[in-house]
């Protein structure tokens, strides 16, 4: 075992677990959505702090209390209740906050926001239950409980948060990431490897690269505080051979007909994409083309296109038509879906076939029988979706997992402006490599790894090094 | 037979890490035995003969600061001192020696032999003895057994050893001497993972056939930087020049058209090369953009003509060597006196060893320096210097040390070596870190010299100075925050010129060095603000503490909140099939690495929160299980 020199000293153990970085966490409790009311839950040291300055006052634990929700400015955000719990006695077995308000997203971000500001960050998904688990809050049998909820979880979030973004936004988060790498691997060859002839430390060009990924930054920051990050929505995607009824489909949960809707097999050339509301929550409904095999160009195009849009899906609902029954076809289509993306069966044209619209589980995932011709069916689809995209329950979905993307924008962006000021104001080249390396982590939160090995392996790719 | 006396520690090897194992062993009091092929390479400095550099240096002030040799003897055979960094800030500057070869060995030489405790003796290891899984002593090559509880292996250069000069090749260890075959067999034998890497050198050439008149000076620094905390200038030798030179468009062509004949570019050498050391053929065919490379021309002694040519390492035949060497300026009449090579030698996987380089397969034996696939002096220092620490605590059944990440490069070394490995020889680089604002070549004492101290590393004279700096810092910065400038006042108005705006509002001193365009001598020179400490030393530190306070912070905060999860350890043989959740893929690599805790855990690549967070929901079952 490896004990630290601190230890020696008898300094004592924090009473906190091990899961707990000493952070306090926050997160939406409800689903969003535009319910009545929505929770916001805040858990950790700093749960008391956030509540006085929220609310203006000293709150009694356990007492539910109406009152406004102030911003850093004084101004009122929201009329609401809130409720504190003094750990150890709360869920989290830390000090917990709740503050409950009108549950529309926008208010609910504004909250969040509120509570970030003053030094909570976004939970991670299964987070305030493994607290609550390593704090001796919930049972060995609820342990069972939180390993899937980590899992599973963590797994659908990361994948749809960043896959379903439009292609645009995660490309630019992309561009980000290269543009911050190559800066890093100026700076860090400047400081390892002083006897190489480069000293970009002094180069006129490192002040623009760092420009520009501020400009950048600022930039892709701007459009998520437009909106267009965390109302995007989730995408849906419709697929299935073609006429198994894809279109009626969409027409339906779209309420209006944007697709031509025809009995001819490959009417749908092309992508359409609606964005329909749930409950408030918006989805993008992706209807593609017929997938088989064609001699048409315009029609193998269109085909090409449906799988890319796959590729950013959240969910894939699987159309056919019942009467026909799921075939050979349909379990081609499965097979050539990414891993671990979910899917719901459709079963359409029920008026035709007889069958009913009732929710089953099969082998392939929950089925549901429909006739989008004549209606039927679309509730129960409807609420099954509502159900499976987390809007409902209380779990982590892609709009928590989205927020906290735009946290680590916001961290990323803070650390290179305040390297920025390093490298201009003081030619402090190591506090510059110090505030990219802050950078790059807050990054490495949306796109994955990026660590000291790879940096290296990039800069002696980039330059001859080492005598 | 075996030998009559036992040994509480026995190290193998007599480079850098088996002198700075066997030193620390014997200055915890345990009864040590270095075994060594050859007595006199002891301390040898095989490659080049500079000791430091960027994130190299560090390592070397973090040995020091423990009582290790290395930078004494830097102290004492160095002939051109040099501050790399010295414009880039206290955190990344870093202190590099060229040294007498010679002169280094004799430093070392006479350390080991006047060391308590410690007895050496001149015989080839052949065989482990090894009991129940524990190591229980060692055979020589003519079959002595030296017995004792615990091993320490720093047989790196080079194990299983095979040389290349074009297509040509041969067993041997380190040039001039045989390779360890015997032993490198033996340990085959064992479960341990077997890799094997390449390294190369460039050929050396005898300096009264250069013309210098051609070359670059490259003077060291004045005043000439100290090594070790407590070296004194006083203890270097005569100081000489470096010179810099560079290859052309004619050495590059020599270089493409010998390239048929290259062990490396017709696929003869296997192992893997560092990335970052590339030969001069790779150089130039990596990077076919680059007209010219530079070359560092290094004496290699004050008593030897023999100069090494930093940076045209190569494999390529002699007769291509030749012409190449012969083709840049300086170099036209120049005499090779050793040819360059490429040599491919065996390591070991360093996943399979604990944070205290104990390896997890056979108790009391213990793996340092090259064998765990490092290259550099100092990097096989550092590691000798724990694994000798570490076997002297098993002996006496006291709980393993290890630096962290946070408190030491050492600590990165080993933790990057046993959570990662590695794919080419390892060499540390300051961007390996990062706590790297902390990790100063300047606060070396600061972090370590009390741990060792109180492990019984560092002796009562080095304990002393420190605790005589460290008051004296203390004593300074309590000065600084209470003494106050007021506005309007005649230090007020000096103050003015110096910082270019008036004092507004009363300051400390402590404030105003904070300030960016402030330094400590600036500040002393007013008459006010006087006198200032008469230690350079002590004057760096305040200055460093007090500019870098807000990040020093702030790293300490992370250190901090990363502190649960290094105290939270992992069962040596936790079962990870039994973990629920964990992806295949990433059972697989912590079954490999078998964490010591939660933290080095998280830092296994691909290993992610939640599987971090699955982790400690099981390690909780368990223990409610237990309980």
């Amino acid at each position: 075992m490896v004990y630290h020199p601190q230890d020696r000293t008898g300094r004592p153990l924090t009473a906190a677990g091990p899961g707990d970085d000493g952070d306090t966490i926050a997160a939406q409790a409800t689903p969003p959505g535009r319910g009545g009311v929505g929770i916001i839950r805040v858990s950790g040291p700093r749960a008391g702090a956030i509540a006085r300055a929220v609310t203006g006052k000293e709150l009694s634990p356990r007492q539910a209390e109406y009152l406004p929700f102030f911003d850093s400015g004084g101004e009122v955000l929201d009329q609401g209740i809130a409720l504190f719990f003094a750990g150890p006695h709360s869920f989290t077995g830390e000090d917990v906050l709740e503050l409950q308000g009108h549950g529309g997203p926008v208010i609910m971000d504004m909250l969040l926001r509120r509570v970030q500001e003053l030094g909570a960050r976004m939970a991670r998904p299964g987070e305030f239950s493994l607290r609550a688990f390593l704090n001796d809050k919930l049972d060995l049998a609820q342990a069972e409980a939180i390993a899937d909820l980590i899992d599973s979880s963590t797994e659908a979030a990361a994948r749809s948060a960043l896959k379903s973004l439009r292609g645009e936004f995660s490309r630019r988060i992309e561009a980000l990431l290269e543009q911050l790498i190559e800066l890093r691997v100026f700076v860090e060859s400047a400081i390892d490897f002083p006897e190489e002839e480069i000293d970009f430390l002094a180069d006129p060009q490192l002040r623009q690269r760092l420009d520009r990924l501020a400009n950048s930054l600022q930039d892709v920051l701007a459009a998520a505080g437009q909106g267009c990050l965390l109302r995007e929505g989730m995408n849906l995607v419709i697929l299935g051979r073609p006429n198994a009824g894809k279109s009626s489909l969409l027409n339906r949960l779209a309420g209006r007909d944007s697709a031509i809707v025809t009995a001819v097999p490959g009417t749908t050339r092309d992508v359409l994409r609606e964005q329909i509301q749930l409950d408030g929550m918006p989805v993008n409904v992706i209807d593609t083309a017929g997938l088989r095999d064609s001699g048409d160009e315009v029609e193998r195009e269109g085909m090409r296109r449906a799988w890319e849009e796959v590729g950013r899906a959240d969910r894939v609902l699987l159309v056919f038509d019942d009467s026909t029954g799921f075939g050979t076809q349909e379990k081609a289509i499965l097979r050539r879906l990414p891993a671990g993306l979910e899917v719901t069966l459709v079963r359409n044209k029920i008026d035709l076939s007889g069958g009913d619209s009732r929710w089953r589980q099969t082998d392939h995932g929950p089925s549901i029988g429909i006739s989008a011709r004549e209606g039927l069916g679309l509730d129960v689809l409807k609420a099954h979706l509502k159900q499976v995209m987390g809007y409902q329950g209380s779990g982590d979905n892609v709009f928590m997992a989205r927020r906290r993307h735009v946290e680590a924008l916001e961290r990323a962006r803070a650390a290179v402006e305040r390297g920025r000021r390093q490298l201009v104001e003081h030619g402090a080249g190591e506090l510059l490599a110090e505030e990219l390396r802050q950078a790059q982590q807050a990054l490495n939160e949306i796109t994955g790894e990026f660590d000291n090995e790879a940096l290296l392996g990039r800069i002696f790719a980039s330059f001859c090094i080492g005598k | 037979m075996f030998y009559q006396q036992r040994f509480d520690v026995i190290v193998v090897g007599g480079g850098h890490a088996g002198t700075e194992a066997a030193l620390a062993a014997a200055r915890m009091g345990r009864r040590t035995l270095l075994l060594t092929h050859n007595i006199e390479t002891l301390g040898q400095m095989s490659c080049n003969p500079a000791i430091g550099g960027i994130g190299k240096g560090h390592l070397v002030k973090e040995v020091d600061a423990l009582d290790g040799i290395m930078a004494r003897a830097a102290d004492r055979a160095g002939i051109q001192f040099r501050i790399l960094n010295a414009r880039k800030g206290p955190a990344v500057r870093a202190t590099r020696a060229q040294c007498d070869r010679v002169l280094y060995k004799a430093a070392v030489r006479a350390a080991l032999e006047n060391q308590p405790n410690l007895s050496l003796f001149q015989q080839a290891v052949d065989d482990l003895l090894v009991e129940n899984g524990r190591v229980s002593g060692v055979i020589t090559q003519m079959g002595l057994k030296f017995a004792a509880p615990t091993v320490v292996l720093t047989v790196g250069t080079f194990l299983g050893g095979k040389i290349h000069i074009g297509l040509e090749n041969y067993a041997g260890g380190r040039a001039g001497d045989p390779p360890a075959n015997a032993l490198a067999r033996r340990l085959r034998e064992l479960p341990f993972t077997v890799e094997r890497l390449k390294t190369g050198t460039p050929p050396r050439i005898d300096g009264r056939s250069i013309n210098y008149s051609r070359l670059q000076v490259q003077p060291g620094d004045e005043p000439t930087p100290v090594f070790s905390y407590l070296g004194r200038r006083e203890e270097h030798p005569r100081q000489v020049n470096c010179y810099i030179t560079a290859t052309n468009a004619r050495t590059h062509d020599i270089i493409r058209e010998g390239l048929s004949r290259s062990p490396m570019y017709t696929g003869v050498i296997e192992g893997v090369g560092p990335r970052y050391c590339p030969s001069v053929e790779d150089k130039v065919m990596r990077f076919a953009d680059k007209d010219s490379h530079q070359i560092f021309v290094e004496p290699e002694g004050l008593e030897t003509h023999e100069v090494y040519p930093n940076g045209i390492s190569t494999s390529l035949p002699f007769d291509v060597q030749y012409r190449l060497v012969r083709s840049i300026a300086g170099f036209e009449q120049a005499h090779i006196i050793r040819p360059g090579y490429a040599i491919e030698y065996d390591f070991f996987d360093p996943r399979d060893l604990k944070p205290s380089l104990e390896t997890k397969h056979i108790g009391g034996l213990y793996f340092a320096g090259q064998i765990n696939g490092t290259t550099g002096y100092e990097e096989a220092a550092a590691q000798g210097l724990i694994a000798g620490l570490n076997a002297a605590l098993q002996v006496k059944d006291e709980e393993p040390w290890s630096p962290g990440r946070e408190q030491a490069y050492m600590g990165v070394l080993i933790d990057d070596l046993i959570t990662r490995g590695t794919q080419e020889p390892y060499r540390m680089f300051t961007s390996r870190a990062e706590y790297r604002l902390l990790l100063r070549e300047d606060n070396a004492d600061e972090r370590l010299t009390e741990i060792g101290y109180r492990l019984g590393l560092v002796s009562e004279s080095r304990w002393q100075a420190w605790q005589q700096k460290r008051e004296a810092i203390e004593r300074e910065e309590q000065r600084l925050r209470a003494t106050w400038l007021h506005p309007q006042t005649p230090a007020a108005q000096r103050l003015e010129t110096l910082l270019g705006q008036p004092l507004t509002r009363e300051a400390s001193l402590m404030d105003l060095l904070r300030r960016p365009e402030m330094s400590y001598s600036k500040l002393m020179a007013l008459e006010q603000a006087g006198p200032a400490v008469d230690q350079a030393q002590v004057a760096e530190q305040v200055e460093i503490r007090a500019k870098y306070a807000g990040y020093i912070e702030r790293q300490k905060n992370e250190i901090e909140r990363n502190r649960r999860q290094a105290d939270t350890p992992i069962p040596q043989h936790l079962d990870y099939d039994q973990v629920a959740g964990l992806s295949a893929e990433v059972r697989q690599k912590l079954q490999r690495v078998r964490p010591a805790t939660i933290e080095q855990a998280g830092r296994i690549p691909g290993v992610t929160p939640a599987a971090i967070s699955l982790l400690l929901v099981h390690l909780k079952r368990l223990r409610a299980a237990g309980s």
